[in-house]
């Protein structure tokens, strides 16, 4: 079996590399931590790699709003490199900070239609969370079954913790949510713990601490019209294992639901790190 | 130069909000209970660059604005934009920083600048500000007074229009101003060939504190015949020091350097049993000597005191190092910058062990006086729930972007900490056991000869003095410049950058560079080689113009001293170039027993190693115990439990601190285990910190903390026993390996030298005799070594009747091991029919305890005084802890709670809260007679323990021979009933105890 290679951004804040390439090494990559201006001074070349991973951490300090500098950085220097990319096939993934870079580098949600390649407009925006704090608390997330996404397949309820003091995920315009839905590329969403498992997602506002940012739509990821490229505030890589859920020292935290997860231990965020390697496997 | 001003306002709206005005509304409403209609805010940019504004203007909202979410403009006002501000304000405050403050949203800014902008010149500047408009603002409220609640003048300037301004449109306008020029001046000469007292008033006036003996130490040493011989050979003055020198000396032998007062020999008499003693050295006779000879009976004491932090193996692979600091003084002055410093300083106190270890675990306790506090402030400082906002801020941002998650800590109430609040940071850091080329990485190995870099932030004039600062009391005049604000991405960039470098190899020394500058740092690590050679030029300056002696003391955050081998240099300097770290070379490793420093090719300092850190003299005090006479607490008749209880959970010392905490990123890394908060709405208390930091092994670390200080009042050493056996029994609570536990003593005192300004220094400095005799006592029957410490002893306002004094404070804080993760108990009550029990004894102990407090509080002729509570068996306690710290890993234990402030009522109480769920017990049989001391006692070595049914009759038989009680079991309803035999003494719906318990410290104005 191929053993697809992860590089894990990191340099200038970002500070969840580490567990972002111990989670892709779990499901069976080769993951590596590598700073930004290796791949910008050419000592590193992207197209090397089968994934690319931009964890979580305040790049920047998140001075002149999150994500916006390193997304600069990238969209000025890297921007080649990330269109070739995407266009060979290859998955991308943000997580919190990461994903806010993405969005700002134009990434996410990207040009709108059916497998468009990056054009590097920023169309979105993830802002000060309604309530005005950072906060680290967990929530529940529901997946869109007919999503184009790659890295949630099969997925369809997770609890994740979200620490975040921009999460609160805006578009100019109401039409944008309705090309984006149409196309099954909100990806993921906050949902109420107590709905039936699958018909958590709606449209209408939840409350705090439900929606912990007031987030449009309730919106926690998105991913672009390939289905490569996702973005998502929550951190599915902090529940790698069923111990990092608040609930098993109550003795049911939620367990994997997949035949080929490492064990009874498996947390439920890991499945999405496996999808993005199975593709690789599968489509290389 | 152009100066362009940029101003960001966030569009409103379809959804969009403007969030930061809205934050400083609720707050407002929160802290003042003045309520604004709306708050508007714009940020402000003023860009000093060769850049022109045109071009700027065409780029705004590629950097500084995000036109999806913001408006931008440039060269004008927003608020006198009549289309996005249409109606007049009440109120416009415009808030920046002043001239040479750390503006790390500026510096930001100015990064983001230069990739736009590659080609503007190297001098280019950004400076930030931010502008609020108020609506519907009362016109009772003085602006001059909002203004004052907005910004720290210490280290902000904001400037405002009032209400008849704004329909002027007068409006605030912050200008772009440089810093202040700093004039370099040659190294002076000064005489020590003066009276006494002349040498005192130097002393004094220099900020130098050091008293008469040493400044005469200092006298005698330019005396020597040999000395000025040695001198005149390098081209020094010879008979006197220089400014330099003398500066250095201060540095190096303050209090907070060199920690006098423990190293004292004391003169201790006890008036209650008539012991006159002599102690000579706290800290070796208490301290150290314990822990060396627990070390001859383990193999996991790696280092122990002499590094940044303590190290004992963890496994095979793996060390693991914890360190605690305070940052009191500088946290009383500016909150914010004060705690932020203080947290990535121990950061870098870690990183700054062995050749660096890799931070991966904050914890934070705070002192405060009362956030509702309605009492008189004395000048200069500020009101406890400003200083609580201010504290939390800095240390959130300072962990939370450092990527270091918060996982235990504490807040601790006290009118007396209006005077001085007490600011605990914590770190924990892990290393590889052995580098990849062989070396042991808890052990440094630079050799003479090694290039000693200065790696990070640059050297500033901000910092100077905060060593020596710290060692004097606060008064009305403390200095600014001994107040900072940290920059966590510097120095997280350089975290990443060392610990490649680490990786590779590179390092064969490292320290941080804290109190006392490159004079400390390079000074301590020339101890190893015995001499080093220092060139003051070389040391990069955020402006130019700094002196030599500013230069070697300044405490400019964000960097670390490092030493590399010749042959490394190439490297080392390359890694600096891929993470964007400044590395400077800025002196080299000798053997000449000499610290030489020079600027250019002139000496400027040459002191003897030997002389730099052991010729301060040891101090003789007095101390003299006369136990304090107090009013005993005797409880009231017919009193009602239910109110008290309520009562009680809404006392700032136990309610929940949950939204301060849930503002900490205690996840990051993916490690945490156990965490702050616990239960069915991950809302119950959590006792102490649990990690497993290795992907994929279920190998754990855990850390909990105790601080009693009220204890004091009665006798200091039960408030040391009480600290370090709470902080021992919250680690039992989530199962730790006993047997692996090691801590740390942070001491923080009020003056105890007996003075004209401290009259009652002698009993002062018998509360730390007996304080220490007893961390001795305790710390030894528990097996317990202290591997690491840190002492602050200046912790007391103003002078004469004015002055406040801090009880007597230790922090008590624990790291041990733990061996699977998974095998933990937590606070909250589980299921149904779960049986509760007590272990350990309610004794007749409610002096000084939490409900004494709360009757003082509301009647003054009420005491506190009476038994406090006492460990009088520490063996036996370490025996139960033991067993049930065994029974939780065998999972035979899912629900424990230690029982402290409040007793079994509140401790129960927050078990229902953690599970929403009732529970019916019977305190019959617990210990004492009195119904009090049972009920709201604070006895230490207590728990409460639930069970499941099925695995009672195990731990029973596990738990034989150990105290034990039945207490009763969880129910299904919506109650906690405490039955005293057949007496019903508390009745209450567990939503009231949530309600009750939460409400006190939200303090957040709501989320909306």
């Amino acid at each position: 079996m191929y053993t697809p290679k992860v590089a894990v951004l990191f340099g200038f804040g970002i500070n969840c590399d580490h567990e972002t390439a111990a989670v892709f090494e779990l499901v069976g990559a080769q993951a590596e931590r590598i700073h930004l201006n290796k791949f910008i001074s050419k000592e590193a070349v992207l197209s090397d790699y089968d994934i690319l991973a931009v964890p979580g951490g305040f790049s920047f300090g998140d001075h002149l709003g999150s994500g916006r500098l390193m997304g600069n950085r990238m969209r000025f220097s890297l921007r080649d490199e990330l269109h070739k990319f995407v266009e060979d096939g290859k998955p991308i993934i943000g997580i919190c900070n990461g994903f806010q870079v993405l969005v700002k580098t134009g990434l996410l949600p990207g040009p709108n239609g059916h497998q468009n390649l990056p054009d590097f407009q920023q169309r979105a925006s993830l802002t000060l969370n309604d309530s005005g704090r950072y906060e680290d608390r967990w929530v529940t997330l529901e997946f869109d079954p007919n999503s184009p996404c790659i890295w949630t397949k099969d997925m369809t309820r997770i609890d994740c913790p979200v620490r975040h003091g921009e999460g609160k995920f805006v578009m100019p315009e109401i039409t944008d949510f309705d090309k984006l839905a149409e196309n099954n590329q909100l990806t993921v969403r906050y949902v109420d713990p107590k709905t039936e498992i699958g018909k958590g997602i709606t449209d209408e506002p939840l409350p705090f601490p439900i929606s912990p940012n007031g987030s449009m739509r309730n919106i926690a990821g998105v991913c672009d019209s390939t289905g490569l490229v996702f973005g998502l505030m929550p951190h599915p890589e902090a529940v790698y294992a069923k111990w990092l859920h608040p609930d098993h020292t109550r003795g049911n935290a939620p367990g994997p639901k997949n035949s080929d997860s490492l064990g009874e231990w498996e947390g439920e965020g890991l499945q999405i790190f496996r999808n993005a390697v199975k593709y690789i496997q599968n489509n290389r | 130069m152009n100066i362009t001003r940029v101003e960001v306002t966030p569009k409103e709206g379809e959804g969009l909000r403007d969030v930061r005005g809205d934050v400083v509304r609720r707050q407002l409403l929160a802290d003042y209970g003045i309520e604004v209609s709306k708050i508007r805010s714009i940020v402000g940019f003023l860009i000093s660059s060769s850049i022109s504004p045109e071009e700027i203007e065409n780029r705004a909202d590629d950097l500084f604005a995000d036109p999806i979410i913001e408006y931008s403009c440039t060269n004008e006002l927003f608020i006198a934009n009549t289309e996005l501000f249409k109606n007049s304000p009440d109120a416009v405050i415009s808030v920046g920083f002043k001239p040479g403050v750390t503006d790390n949203p500026g510096a930001a800014a100015l990064d983001g600048f230069k990739t736009l902008f590659p080609n503007t010149d190297t001098n280019s500047k950004i400076s930030t500000y931010i502008t609020y408009a108020f609506y519907g603002l009362s016109d009772e409220i003085s602006i001059d007074w909002l203004s004052g609640t907005l910004h720290n003048q210490l280290i902000e300037r904001a400037i405002y229009s009032t209400k008849e301004d704004c329909s002027n449109s007068n409006w605030p306008e912050i200008q772009y101003t440089p810093k202040p020029e700093q004039v370099f001046e040659n190294p002076k000469h000064i005489s020590l060939e003066i009276s006494d007292n002349e040498l005192i008033d130097l002393s004094e006036k220099g900020l130098l504190a050091l008293n008469l003996e040493e400044m005469k130490t200092i006298q005698s040493h330019y005396r020597d015949p040999i000395i000025r011989e040695a001198r005149k050979a390098v081209g020094i003055v010879t008979d006197s020091p220089t400014d330099v020198e003398l500066e250095c000396l201060a540095q190096t032998w303050s209090e907070h350097c060199k920690h006098k007062i423990f190293a004292s020999k004391i003169h201790h008499v006890d008036k209650e049993t008539g012991e006159d003693s002599m102690v000579d050295s706290i800290f070796k006779t208490h301290i150290m000597k314990p822990t060396h000879d627990m070390q001859k009976e383990v193999d996991w004491l790696l280092s122990v005191f002499h590094d940044n932090s303590g190290v004992i193996a963890w496994d095979e692979n793996w060390s693991i190092c914890m360190k605690a600091e305070t940052h009191n003084s500088p946290s009383a002055l500016d909150p914010y910058g004060g705690a932020m410093t203080g947290i990535v300083g121990v950061n870098r106190d870690i990183l700054g062990t062995g050749l660096g270890a890799r931070p991966i675990a904050n914890t934070d306790v705070f002192c405060f006086g009362p956030p509702n506090w309605e009492g008189d402030l004395p000048e200069n400082l500020f009101h406890p729930s400003r200083v609580l906002r201010g504290v939390h801020a800095g240390v959130r941002v300072g962990g939370n972007e450092s990527g270091i998650p918060t996982i235990n800590g504490a807040i601790v109430f006290d009118d007396r900490y209006i005077g001085k609040p007490l600011v605990y940071c914590g770190t924990v850091g892990i290393m590889p056991r052995r580098l990849v080329d062989g070396r042991e990485s808890h052990i440094k190995t630079p050799s003479a000869g090694d290039v000693v870099y200065m790696v990070g932030g640059r050297v500033g004039y901000d910092g100077i003095h905060g060593a020596t600062f710290s060692s004097l009391e606060l008064t009305e005049e403390s200095p600014s410049s001994a107040v900072q604000i940290g920059d966590p991405i510097t120095q997280k960039k350089m975290l990443d950058m060392v610990l490649e470098a680490r990786d590779q190899g590179l390092i064969t020394c490292i320290t941080d560079n804290g109190a006392g500058g490159l004079s400390s740092s390079i000074g301590e690590m020339a101890e190893y080689t015995n001499g080093c050679e220092i060139d003051l030029a070389k040391v990069p300056l955020k402006q130019p113009g700094l002196s030599a002696w500013e230069i070697l003391v300044s405490e400019s955050q964000e960097r670390m001293t490092i030493a590399v081998s010749g042959k490394n240099t190439k490297r080392f300097e390359a890694l600096a170039r891929l993470h964007e770290v400044e590395a400077t070379p800025v002196a080299s490793f000798t053997s000449s027993g000499n610290f030489h420093v020079k600027y250019n090719e002139d000496t400027v300092a040459f002191l003897p190693i030997e002389f730099l850190h052991d010729g301060v003299p040891q101090l003789q005090l007095e101390s003299e115990w006369n136990p304090p006479q107090l009013t005993e607490f005797i409880p009231p008749v017919n009193a009602n439990h239910d109110e008290i209880l309520l009562k009680m959970l809404a006392r700032p010392n136990i309610a929940s601190k949950e939204t301060w905490v849930r503002q900490y990123d205690h996840e990051v890394i993916a490690q945490t285990a156990v965490k702050p908060f616990v239960g069915v709405e991950r809302d119950g208390p959590g006792d102490a910190g649990l990690i497993a930091p290795i992907h994929g092994s279920t190998h754990g670390i855990v850390v909990s903390c105790g601080i009693n200080p009220r204890y004091s009042d009665i006798d200091a050493g039960a408030m040391a026993a009480a600290s370090i056996d709470e902080a021992v029994r919250n680690a039992v609570c989530v199962g730790v390996d006993i047997d692996k536990i090691a801590g740390l003593d942070n001491f923080c005192w009020p003056d105890p030298i007996e003075s004209e300004k401290t009259p009652d220094g002698k009993f002062k400095l018998a509360q730390l005799v007996r304080a220490n005799r007893e961390l001795e006592r305790v710390c030894r029957a528990y097996r317990l070594p202290c591997v690491s410490g840190k002492d602050s002893m200046k912790n007391d306002y103003g002078k004469g009747e004015n002055k406040i004094s801090i009880p007597p404070t230790l922090l008590f804080s624990l790291f041990g091991d733990h061996p699977d993760v998974r095998m933990t108990a937590t606070s909250d009550l589980k299921v149904a029919g779960e049986k509760l029990y007590l272990v350990g004894e309610s004794l007749d102990e409610l002096g000084a305890s939490e409900v004494s407090f709360m009757f003082r509080d509301e009647d003054s002729s009420m005491g506190i005084g009476g038994n406090v509570p006492k460990l009088t068996n520490p063996e036996s306690n370490l025996s139960t802890y033991r067993t049930l710290s065994k029974t939780i890993r065998q999972g035979l234990v899912q629900t424990s709670h230690d029982c402290s402030e409040g007793g079994v009522a509140v401790a129960i109480a927050e078990m229902c809260i953690g599970g929403r769920i009732g529970a019916m017990i019977d305190i019959d049989g617990t210990g004492d007679n009195s119904l009090w001391a049972r009920l709201w006692g604070e006895s230490l070595g207590r728990f409460i323990i639930g069970v499941k049914p099925e695995n009672e009759e195990k731990w029973l038989d596990e738990m034989k021979g150990h105290k034990v009680t039945y207490l009763g079991k969880t129910e299904q309803q919506d109650n906690l009933v405490i039955n005293d035999g057949f007496d019903e003494v508390i009745n209450l719906n567990v939503n009231d105890l949530v309600s009750s318990w939460q409400n006190t410290l939200d303090m957040t104005g709501g989320s909306q």
